[in-house]
């Protein structure tokens, strides 16, 4: 399956999914002017990757999924689609495969730390948060 | 006994019509302002978070009036010695007010932990409408201040109202 890879504009962020490393990162800044037609894209590739890719996956032993998210502001109604692509990890999680969830934040920057706690939180899954210096 | 007189300076200010880019030229305007005071990265933040919000919430939501000169979109920034203080206006329809004073009040009616509680059902239960809203925007100003949101609606005519927001970040915390 090929990558979903999307270059940051001012106004969304980059994506980089790579199935083959099983890496999945989220970096930058979210406020698009149509937030459907931006992250509906995205869902759709993670709904194929675990219909192409995971679901192939017959082995006893799983995948480890690696996801960084490491934004540096995103509008609210980002956040609703920053849940439901975690979510869709969180279905990965329980079908067996492994989720690392490293969230990143500027230190000193209080507002991602805790909207990364919070998210945390609704998913009720731990993250490992990462502050970085700039 | 003499009144305590604050002196606000205002550092911003936008009236008309507002495009996605020109909320983005008064958000990168804020961020350089702030940054020459001293603002620490999390006071930056909170005033980036309460703009965006409001800021596209008239640019999605707003009702405009046909014609109209007087009761367009307007913005200012302001600061004092305790705040960084938004005021946002825009036009709307008064068959909307009574649900947004709804929204408004009860998000006022909340602590920090009661925010973060609807926060999280309203992003748990709630669908992005087609505008883009995810009914969160009203959550999350409140969330940011940390002090109630003040607002007024005044009736314009027996269609319109204009409304006014105004949020209040203290940036003076010890």
């Amino acid at each position: 399956m090929d990558s979903l890879i999307i270059e940051p504009t001012e106004f969304t962020p980059r994506i980089n999914f790579d199935p083959e490393n099983n890496l999945f990162e989220i970096s930058g800044f979210s406020r698009p002017e149509n937030v459907i037609g931006f992250y509906r894209p995205v869902l759709k590739w993670l709904d194929e990757f675990s219909d192409n890719v995971l679901s192939k996956n017959i082995d006893y032993n799983k995948n480890l999924l690696t996801v960084n998210l490491r934004m540096t502001y995103f509008n609210s109604a980002s956040s609703k689609f920053i849940l439901d692509i975690l979510l869709e990890f969180m279905k990965y999680h329980s079908r067996g495969n492994e989720v690392l969830i490293n969230w990143y934040y500027e230190e000193g920057d209080d507002e991602i730390q805790e909207s990364g706690e919070e998210i945390s939180d609704m998913l009720g899954y731990p993250f490992n948060f990462i502050p970085y210096q700039t | 006994m003499g009144e305590v007189e604050i002196v606000s300076e205002e550092l911003l200010r936008h009236f008309g019509p507002l495009s996605y880019e020109e909320i983005g030229f008064l958000l990168n305007k804020m961020a350089t302002l702030l940054d020459k005071r001293g603002m620490n990265i999390t006071i930056r933040k909170k005033v980036y978070a309460a703009m965006v919000e409001s800021l596209e919430n008239i640019y999605k939501h707003q009702d405009t009036i046909a014609d109209d000169k007087e009761y367009m979109p307007k913005f200012s920034l302001l600061i004092d010695s305790q705040n960084i203080s938004l005021f946002v206006s825009n036009s709307i329809l008064n068959h909307k007010v009574s649900l947004l004073k709804g929204k408004l009040d009860k998000v006022n009616s909340l602590d920090k932990d009661g925010l973060k509680d609807l926060y999280k059902n309203t992003i748990l239960s709630g669908n992005v409408s087609p505008k883009g809203g995810a009914g969160l925007g009203i959550i999350n100003i409140a969330k940011v201040s940390e002090n109630k949101v003040n607002y007024t609606f005044s009736a314009i005519n027996d269609r319109y109202s204009y409304f006014t927001l105004n949020v209040l970040i203290s940036h003076n915390i010890k």
